[in-house]
Parts: structure tokens; C-alpha cells; sequence
């Protein structure tokens, strides 16, 4: 194995034949939190698209690994198998598939045979506690007739559950009330002080600064226009919670 | 001894048809009766269109030359815990112990004057089964009623009578069966008032069989009933269902599901006929066609002029999960009185992508994804069939083709 650390070198991508990403540089390291912002539209979401395999975003050039091994050839079962995880944005609903047996084909899918069904309800039992979610829950079909927090929480207990190597929330803070929001914080938190969750390194893609509060980055990066246009640490989240984007494009374009 | 080496079959056409009745009954009258029922099947039509592009099957030129026909024919299994005057027997038992019960079932739901099939059906029915419910009475325990094809072709009848107030669940199966099996059957249901029938067929033949279907049911004021069928099994199977709404206050129900794999063709009518008002009826159809498989299916919702105060909805959603599968699908809805409430959709499409990748990204292979995700797309009518272990029958033989 080469370097560990989800590496992400040079990559461009297009969605429907226009270039959104114009070559990222940016690398998690393993049980690092790095914080991805930017405005609308600057490319984050086709950033987590991109390395989690959707069909619809199309790599043009560049490398992404996940602990040596070339994720961009992969199909997203193998990309998960590797040990990736995205949180959704927009989580779809599957009406008919039971929230308990989808989490359990997935927990299988990535950790193959490592549970009994009882030791996994066990584990489901605590993460849901920790995450203050009804038992109800499971017996419910997967996102439908969801709330927008319902879905989020389900998002955070299937990163929980799964434990991946290296996890992607996708604004998974956006449209959360405060309850919601330390909720996610929390689980976050439970995650990197848990055995299964300790090495996991983090990329959290979020328009406001607000979940950085819960949550303290390593790194902050941000992304203008499908680049990463600035870099530095925790201070950058609360400048730009201070001063907005504007400030930071200025600069590009007083350079430009 | 494979009826291949034995003598040539009779087949079902005009020419034999004297021939192959004179196997039945010696009463001149009874003969009569299939007589004309046999004549009626080879003079009606289907109503169901020919073969074109997709579908291949004409359901009024099957070949029946090498079905073969006998007065005898294995009867179903019953299985009921029957209690307080209940009766489950089979039909040769009720026409000789219960003649004055059946006969007030009997044809009444579905007549072999109009219904092509239902013609055929009674022209040679060898097998059946009779469910009686007193007035009053609820048999708490699925009554399970068993059909098994074999080598020569079955013509079962099932005839369900629910006095008032009664209650009662069926659960009519039908299975086995080889390469050129061939099934043409009636069920039939009629309750008092506010009785309540639920009644789930479920259809698992050989590949290679045919199994022909025609269900009425007659539901009595304020009556609650509710037809579960799943049409899983055989190359071709046709089924039509009527519910006839001719009392106030009744609510009918009609869920189906069907899976075309492999070459099979499915062909579906269900008909709710709203004759009175100030009844309910809801019809919901799920399916999915895989492989070659071919779908066809017609609702007719129709609620007469004076119907007013109708309340009547017709879903019917369907997966097409390869290129060469078929799936036709065509509301109907006839109303015309004007204060009614009429609901109807309709979808065909393929799986959605995003599901599909939501699953995927979690480590989910794809096929295994599109496996769950077309089970679940059947839930909300597997959810309609009477007991958990017919549920998980249900959910296992889509399993398969779905895989």
C-alpha cells in the first residue's frame, strides 16, 4: 500500500458535457476532519459525485485514491467496498425496502459475515440511542415520507453503521433545525471516539460554517468556480462566517 | 403413462365437442348444459386484442389440440378450521350434501352465457371447491384451498358463499403442472350483507403450463371484500375479475400483482362496476416484466348514472426491467354520474438510477439493488395478501425472477 489518505490529484470532471471540476488537489488523511466550502455552484457536490462513482459525472483527467488503491475505475459498490462513504444531500426514498434490512444488506456489503443478525440489531439499538432516534424507524421504508432531519439523521446512522474509512457529508447541516444539527455534530464526534470510527478521516462539504462549530475541522478548504482557491485552518471557517465569500472572491479576482 | 403413448388426445375443437362431453355426466340434461356452454365458448370472443407486435398469444385461436380432457380431476386440498355451520368441501361433496346452498352461488357471479372462458370452464368443470359461511359466523383461520395441475387439464370452480354478517378468508392456490398443462377456472363470490371476504389467489404453474382465470364477485350491502391476486407462474396466463357493485355501502378491493420473465405473457382485465352509488372500490395493480415477458393489462372503473355518491380509484404502476419486455397498460374509466369521487394512475418506467446509486454507494452490488428495489416496488400489494407465510411464498417467487 502507498500513502494512506483519500488523495485527490489534479481531478477534473464535466455533468452533462460541462467541465465543473478544473483540477481539485486535496487530500484527507486518515482521522483528520477537513472541511470543503464554498458557494453554490462551485463544484462540491460534483466533488462527492465524482469520487463516489454516479454515473452521471464524468471524470476527465486526474487520480483519486483511497489508501493506495485507484478508486476512479470502480463501480460505487467497490468505491463503498474500499471503504468510502457519502452522505447524501438529497438521500433518494426507496418506498418498499425496510430501513433495517437495507442497513444490513450494507453493513454486509462492506463488512462481509462480521456480525450475527443479533449483534447487529445490538449495534443498531446504540447508534440509533446515540443519534436519539425512534426504534420505529427501521421498520419504516428507506426515506420515504421522510423529513428533511429524518433523512439527515439516517444518513449519520448509516455512517455510524458502516464506519467507513473515509466518510463525505454532503451539506448534510443544510436545512437542519439546531436540535438536528448538534445531533449530526454528536454522532460525528461518537464516531471518531469509537473503536470502528477512530481512523476515519473526514470530508465535510458544507455551504455555511454553522456544523464547524459542533464539529472542528483540521482543514479548511475553499472552492471557487471548481477550484480550490484558498487553504488553511480552523480561523478560515470563522472569516468566512464573518465576511462571507465575497472577501475571498475579491481576492481571486484582484489576482486574476 | 405419458398420455403420448397412449391413445391419440382429443383435442378441443367443434368437431369433437360431442365426443369429448359424452365423457361427462349420463344425465341427458347436465350433458345438455355442457353442451352449450362449449358451444358458447366456441362461438364468443375474447375481447382481448390478437397477437401483435409484442404480445404473441391469441387468446381466440389457442391451440387446445392437445389438451386433454376428463370428467375426473384430482380435487383441491382443503385445509379450514371450521366451526358453527362453516362448510369448505369440494364440489362433487356440495352438489350432494349442500345442493340448495350451492345453488344459490353457483353461475350467479359469473355467466358462461357471455364470458368466452368461463364458458370452457363450465363446458368441462371436473374439479371445484365450495366455502359456506353462516350468517354471523367468522372462521378466524385462513380457509386454504389447494389446486395441483397434472398431465390432463383442470377445470376447477370455487365458489365462495358469505351469509350476512359472516366473515371469512381464503386462500386459493394454484400449482404444479408440466409443459402443456392447461388450467380454465371460475371463482366466484357472493356475501350478504355486511359480510366480510378476503380472498387471495395466487398462481405459481410450471413454465409451460397456461392457466385461464375468470373471477366475479357480487359483494352485498355494506359488504367488505377484498380480491388479492398474484398471477406468478405458467407461459400464459389469462385472468379477468369483475366486481359488480349492485348494493349501497359496499367497499370492494382488487390488488394484483404479476412478474412476465423468461417468455411469459400475463393478461390482466379487472373490472369494478359501480351499478349503485354510495359504495367504494379501489384497485391497485403492481407489476414487472423481465426477460421476453409480456404484460397486458386493462382496468375498467365504470359507475352508472344513478351511481351518484361512487367512490372509486384505480392505480396501476409497472416496472420494465429489460428491452425486450413488454408492458401494456390501459385505464379505462367510464362514468357517468356526476357526483362521484374517481381517481385513477397510471405508470410504466424503468428502475430509477438514483435509487439505484443511493444503494450502489452503500456497498450494494447493483444487482443485488435493483433486486431489493423491485420487491419493494411490490410491497405496498404483497402488504394486501392475508397471512405472513403467503406474503413470504409471495416475496420468494418474485425473488427468483427478479434475479
Amino acid at each position: 500500500m502507498s500513502e494512506p489518505g483519500l488523495r485527490i490529484n489534479d481531478l477534473r470532471a464535466s455533468v452533462a458535457g460541462n467541465d465543473i471540476l478544473k483540477g481539485i488537489n486535496l487530500t484527507v488523511e486518515p482521522g483528520k476532519v477537513h472541511a470543503l466550502m464554498g458557494p453554490n455552484g462551485s463544484g462540491k457536490s460534483t466533488l462527492a459525485f465524482s469520487l463516489s462513482g454516479h454515473p452521471a459525472y464524468v471524470v476527465t483527467g486526474g487520480t483519486a485514491t483511497l489508501d493506495g488503491e485507484n478508486l476512479l475505475g470502480l463501480l460505487p459498490d467497490k468505491r463503498a467496498k474500499a471503504g468510502l462513504f457519502l452522505s447524501f444531500q438529497y438521500p433518494a426514498a426507496i418506498p418498499g425496502v425496510k430501513v433495517a434490512n437495507f442497513l444490513y444488506a450494507a453493513r454486509q456489503a462492506v463488512r462481509p459475515g462480521d456480525l450475527t443478525p443479533a449483534k447487529f440489531r445490538a449495534l443498531l439499538v446504540e447508534k440509533m440511542e446515540l443519534l436519539d432516534m425512534d426504534p420505529t424507524f427501521l421498520g419504516r421504508y428507506l426515506n420515504d415520507g421522510f423529513s428533511g432531519g429524518e433523512k439527515k439523521r439516517l444518513e449519520m446512522l448509516q455512517l455510524a453503521v458502516l464506519a467507513p474509512r473515509y466518510a463525505i457529508l454532503d451539506e448534510t447541516d443544510s436545512g437542519l433545525d439546531v436540535d438536528a444539527l448538534r445531533a449530526v455534530g454528536e454522532s460525528v464526534r461518537a464516531m471518531r471516539e469509537s473503536g470502528e470510527g477512530r481512523a476515519t478521516g473526514f470530508l465535510i462539504i458544507t455551504h455555511y460554517p454553522r456544523i464547524l462549530h459542533h464539529v472542528k475541522p483540521d482543514a479548511v478548504h475553499v472552492m471557487v468556480g471548481g477550484r480550490i482557491v484558498k487553504q488553511g485552518g480552523a480561523d478560515l471557517a470563522e472569516l468566512i462566517e464573518r465576511d462571507g465569500y465575497d472577501k475571498i472572491r475579491e481576492e481571486i479576482e484582484a489576482v486574476a | 403413462m405419458p398420455s403420448s403413448l397412449a391413445a391419440p388426445v382429443l383435442g378441443i375443437a367443434p368437431e369433437n365437442a360431442e365426443a369429448l362431453v359424452q365423457r361427462f355426466e349420463t344425465s341427458p340434461l347436465l350433458r345438455a348444459a355442457r353442451s352449450e356452454a362449449l358451444a358458447a365458448y366456441f362461438a364468443l370472443a375474447s375481447g382481448r386484442a390478437p397477437a401483435g407486435r409484442y404480445w404473441k398469444i391469441d387468446l381466440d385461436a389457442l391451440d387446445l389440440s392437445r389438451v386433454e380432457v376428463r370428467a375426473e380431476a384430482a380435487p383441491p386440498r382443503i385445509a379450514a378450521t371450521l366451526s358453527r355451520g362453516a362448510i369448505a368441501c369440494d364440489l362433487p361433496t356440495a352438489q350432494r350434501v349442500h345442493p340448495q346452498l350451492l345453488e344459490r352461488a353457483l353461475g350467479t357471479a359469473v355467466s358462461a352465457r357471455t364470458r368466452k372462458f368461463a364458458s370452457l370452464a363450465t363446458a368441462f368443470g371436473n374439479t371445484g371447491a365450495f366455502v359456506y359461511v353462516p350468517a354471523g359466523v367468522s372462521v378466524d383461520d385462513p380457509i386454504e384451498i389447494a389446486y395441483a395441475a397434472g398431465e390432463t387439464a383442470l377445470f376447477p370452480h370455487t365458489i365462495v358463499l358469505a351469509e350476512a354478517d359472516a366473515r371469512c378468508t381464503v386462500i386459493c392456490t394454484l400449482e404444479g403442472g408440466t409443459e402443456g398443462s392447461f388450467v380454465c377456472g371460475i371463482d366466484e363470490i357472493v356475501t350478504g350483507e355486511r359480510a366480510s371476504v378476503s380472498f387471495a389467489s395466487v398462481q405459481t404453474l410450471a413454465l409451460g403450463a397456461r392457466s385461464i382465470f375468470t373471477r366475479a364477485a357480487r359483494p352485498g350491502k355494506d359488504a367488505h371484500l377484498a380480491w388479492a391476486i398474484a398471477e406468478l407462474g405458467a407461459d400464459l396466463c389469462a385472468s379477468a375479475v369483475e366486481i359488480e357493485i349492485e348494493q349501497t355501502g359496499a367497499d370492494a378491493q382488487i390488488a394484483a400483482i404479476f412478474c412476465p420473465s423468461g417468455d411469459q405473457h400475463v393478461d390482466l382485465v379487472t373490472t369494478v362496476d359501480h351499478k349503485v352509488g354510495q359504495a367504494r372500490s379501489e384497485t391497485i395493480v403492481r407489476s414487472a416484466a423481465t426477460g421476453r415477458g409480456q404484460a397486458r393489462y386493462l382496468g375498467n372503473i365504470s359507475i352508472a348514472a344513478h351511481a351518484q355518491g361512487s367512490d372509486a380509484s384505480l392505480r396501476d404502476d409497472a416496472l420494465l426491467l429489460s428491452k425486450k419486455a413488454h408492458v401494456d397498460s390501459v385505464p379505462a374509466l367510464e362514468i357517468a354520474a356526476n357526483d362521484v369521487k374517481a381517481y385513477h394512475g397510471a405508470t410504466v418506467g424503468a428502475l430509477d438510477e438514483e435509487q439505484i446509486f443511493y444503494m450502489t454507494s452503500r456497498g450494494i452490488e447493483r444487482d443485488e439493488a435493483e433486486r431489493m428495489i423491485v420487491l419493494g416496488f411490490f410491497e405496498p400489494v404483497i402488504d394486501r395478501f392475508p397471512t405472513r407465510e403467503l406474503r413470504e411464498r409471495i416475496r420468494a417467487a418474485l425473488q427468483a425472477k427478479a434475479g
